[in-house]
């Protein structure tokens, strides 16, 4: 019995030094966002200290002000998702359901664009999109960040529609229901869960994009990410505004976080026990 | 989702719609009422400042007071040119790319930008930005006795300048001097230092880390504008060559002793982190009483000097770069200058000359300096004659012992065009050598190593 408890202690020891590790930098900005730009830099570091949210006053309402960059930072985001959705759940489905001719390249191929480092083709997308005339448009970032963010719903979506069992849709065939109406009201039902899994990953990762922002973007576009680029100045570093700007960028994604929580961690376990390998 | 409809790109390219949007944008304008401004000392040039009126321009700047002070005077140079002028902020690390980028392309998004003087060498030579001087040259575009050029820094026209062409017009810029505790000097009975030996030993002198004052920082992260700003200096000083019959050299014998005093310096007396500071943070630490004295930039003069967070206000006094083995002082030539995009059309190009000529005018620089109504006056005016006016020697002398005489002197005296290599290549090899000083600086190669290293990554380079 002490045996156990003895194992069970020291487990928690070592999850907690990991917690701290991992948390250690969230609860220094957290700390960091309630200070005034001199208790930033005192010394030794000021566990104490009279709370004040001046730099979130100063980013939020101040002369530049961040809210036009988290409205900007939300329209891409769910501007991207559903237009993600609503292509990668059909997608998704043919790729796990049909027989086609060129299925298995077709899904090597949604594979294949991932294959390319970002970098190198972030010129070509800022020719492209110069010559549409659509740079610093929001229809101009969302396009590009559907080619990450599609082919990584589509495989994530594959896995958990193969998990559904063909017999419940043959029953619905057989009840007369067309593939569509089988699709909207069997199959969808059944992954809500990785689609919800999807939903979160495909925002988070729009959400938190930075390199194609900062290329694509300009005055009219212009997400929190690349915004809070300009609290490092080659001036000074305003580490109170940058840390208040950090905390405000994470909210909406904390948020997110935990209300889906409950289908992430179920999401993933479906996927890797049963879909995983099979493909 | 409005924003879906393709009309918003027709929208965009109009002024107007600009102006609209930006009062959303994060790059707002503060409308001074540019009437009441006083327009007389433009309007006594003799061009027609109103030649392209009705064009809109966009200028990439740099999130910094020195630019914030020009974007709030932008309405008046729009009531004097009726010239639109859009700015974009963009952080020091993406304009260089983003510049590039838009430059490569042809698009002429920029009609110009805060160039970096390195980079000049690339755009002469494949033509993305105009020789200056045939705007300087045409009589209806400059009054040349009114825009004095000769008045313009001349170390900063020549970093600016490729085989005697001008390719960016400086708008603001820095030297690198000595910056030190005159209360913590004074204690030890030491003086500033005039040899690079001097500087390692009040270095030593002052060096007590377990009363958290180290002797010295110097910025040592890796990059092409950290650790490669510092270093050349170093070089320099110690009687290095960049071209040595024609070939780009960076492992001979005086390198490997420029590099050995810095890794010697960082490695002895700067807190251990200054491998990985960049110069606000060698600031920071300066301001909270942590260092006695660091080589930098001298605009970091108004960030140690900030009552709202420096703890040495009174106490800081300045002298040029102290000497090398060579007997050279050598400061840093960075300024920020404005060239033209080659990609704009005829009427876009004239807009921005007048916009550049605009913005390095005495009358601006004056403007945006010590006659600014704002809480923050630039210290990196592009004109002699401003350096020498009453009114500016006195803002400046605010920030210490000895500032406007160290920052004059190393102008005038200090500066040194070959400062760093300027050839087409600059980017990657700056990127090479930062990375092979930071191996240095962290103990993951020696001296040796590290240089001989980076002079086998260069030849490449510089071949074909």
């Amino acid at each position: 019995m002490t045996a156990k408890r003895l194992r069970i202690f020291a487990l928690l020891a070592i999850s907690m030094m990991f917690l701290l590790a991992w948390a250690f930098p969230i609860i220094w900005s957290v700390l960091n966002s309630l200070k005034t730009d001199s208790d930033v830099l005192a010394y030794p570091p000021k566990l104490v200290f009279a709370p004040t949210l001046e730099a979130y006053r100063d980013v939020l309402f101040g002369s530049g002000s961040i809210l036009p960059n988290l409205l900007s930072s939300v329209i891409i985001s769910v501007g991207t998702t559903i237009v993600t959705m609503l292509m990668a759940v059909p997608a998704a489905y043919a790729l796990a359901r049909l027989r086609f001719r060129g299925k298995k390249f077709a899904g090597f191929y949604v594979l294949a664009t991932q294959m390319l480092p970002p970098v190198g083709i972030i010129i070509p997308y800022f020719l492209v999109l110069r010559n549409i005339g659509w740079i610093d448009t929001y229809q101009g970032i969302i396009l590009i960040y559907l080619s990450f963010s599609l082919p990584f719903a589509i495989w994530l979506l594959v896995s958990y529609f193969e998990d559904i069992p063909f017999e419940m849709e043959e029953a619905a065939y057989l009840d007369g229901a067309s593939r569509l109406k089988t699709l909207w009201r069997i199959i969808i039902p059944q992954v809500r869960g990785g689609i919800a899994v999807t939903v979160v990953f495909v925002f988070l990762n729009a959400w938190n994009e930075f390199l194609f922002a900062v290329v694509l973007s300009g005055n009219t576009v212009r997400p929190v990410t690349v915004a809070m680029f300009n609290f490092v100045s080659v001036e000074q570093t305003l580490w109170a505004k940058l840390a208040a700007v950090s905390v405000l960028a994470m909210l909406p994604v904390v948020v997110l976080g935990v209300v889906a929580q409950k289908h992430i961690v179920k999401g993933l376990t479906v996927g890797a026990v049963k879909g995983g390998g099979r493909r | 989702m409005t924003s879906f409809k393709p009309t918003r790109r027709t929208l965009l390219k109009t002024g107007t719609a600009a102006a609209a949007l930006a009062t959303f944008g994060p790059g707002i304008l503060r409308h001074a009422s540019a009437q009441d401004a006083d327009l007389a000392p433009y309007k006594s040039a003799q061009i027609d400042w109103q030649q392209v009126s009705g064009e809109t321009i966009t200028v990439a700047v740099i999130p910094a007071s020195y630019f914030e002070n020009l974007i709030t005077l932008a309405p008046q140079f729009k009531a004097l040119t009726g010239v639109d002028v859009r700015f974009e902020k963009i952080p020091p690390a993406q304009i260089r790319q983003k510049s590039v980028i838009d430059l490569t392309s042809k698009t002429g998004t920029y009609a110009t930008h805060a160039a970096d003087p390195m980079y000049y060498a690339l755009y002469a030579a494949n033509k993305w930005v105009e020789p200056l001087d045939t705007y300087l040259n045409d009589k209806t575009l400059t009054d040349q006795a009114w825009f004095k050029l000769d008045d313009i820094i001349p170390a900063w026209r020549s970093a600016n300048g490729i085989d005697g062409k001008l390719y960016g017009m400086p708008y603001d810029g820095e030297v690198t001097i000595q910056v030190y505790r005159k209360d913590l000097y004074d204690a030890k009975g030491l003086k500033p230092a005039d040899t690079l030996e001097a500087y390692m030993a009040n270095a030593a002198a002052l060096n007590a880390p377990n009363d958290r004052v180290w002797g010295a920082a110097l910025r040592g992260v890796a990059g092409a504008g950290q650790n490669m700003y510092i270093y050349p200096s170093i070089f320099r000083e110690f009687g290095g060559e960049w071209m040595k019959g024609g070939k780009l050299t960076v492992n001979g014998p005086e390198a490997k002793a420029a590099l050995a005093w810095y890794v010697d310096i960082m490695k002895k007396y700067a807190p251990t982190a200054a491998a990985n500071w960049n110069w606000p943070d060698i600031a920071d630490a300066f301001s909270q009483g942590t260092v006695a004295s660091y080589i930098d930039a001298h605009s970091s003069a108004s960030v140690i000097n900030n009552p709202e967070k420096s703890k040495v206000i009174g106490k800081v006094a300045y002298a040029r770069w102290p000497k090398g083995p060579s007997g050279k002082r050598t400061t840093s030539i960075w300024n920020w200058g404005f060239p033209i995009n080659s990609a704009l059309p005829e009427k876009k190009r004239k807009a921005t000359w007048l916009f550049i000529q605009w913005a390095a005018s005495a009358e601006t620089q004056a403007r945006t300096a010590h006659k600014f109504a704002g809480p923050t006056k630039r210290s990196g005016v592009n004109r002699t004659s401003v350096w020498k006016d009453p009114d500016y020697i006195k803002l400046m002398n605010g920030f210490g012992e000895n500032f406007v005489e160290a920052t004059m002197g190393a102008l005038q005296e200090d500066t040194d065009v070959d400062w760093r290599p300027r050839v087409p290549q600059w980017p990657a090899i700056g990127d090479t050598m930062a990375t092979a000083i930071q191996s240095a600086l962290s103990g993951q190669a020696t001296v040796k190593a590290a240089l001989d290293d980076a002079q086998r990554r260069i030849e490449p380079m510089m071949r074909g």
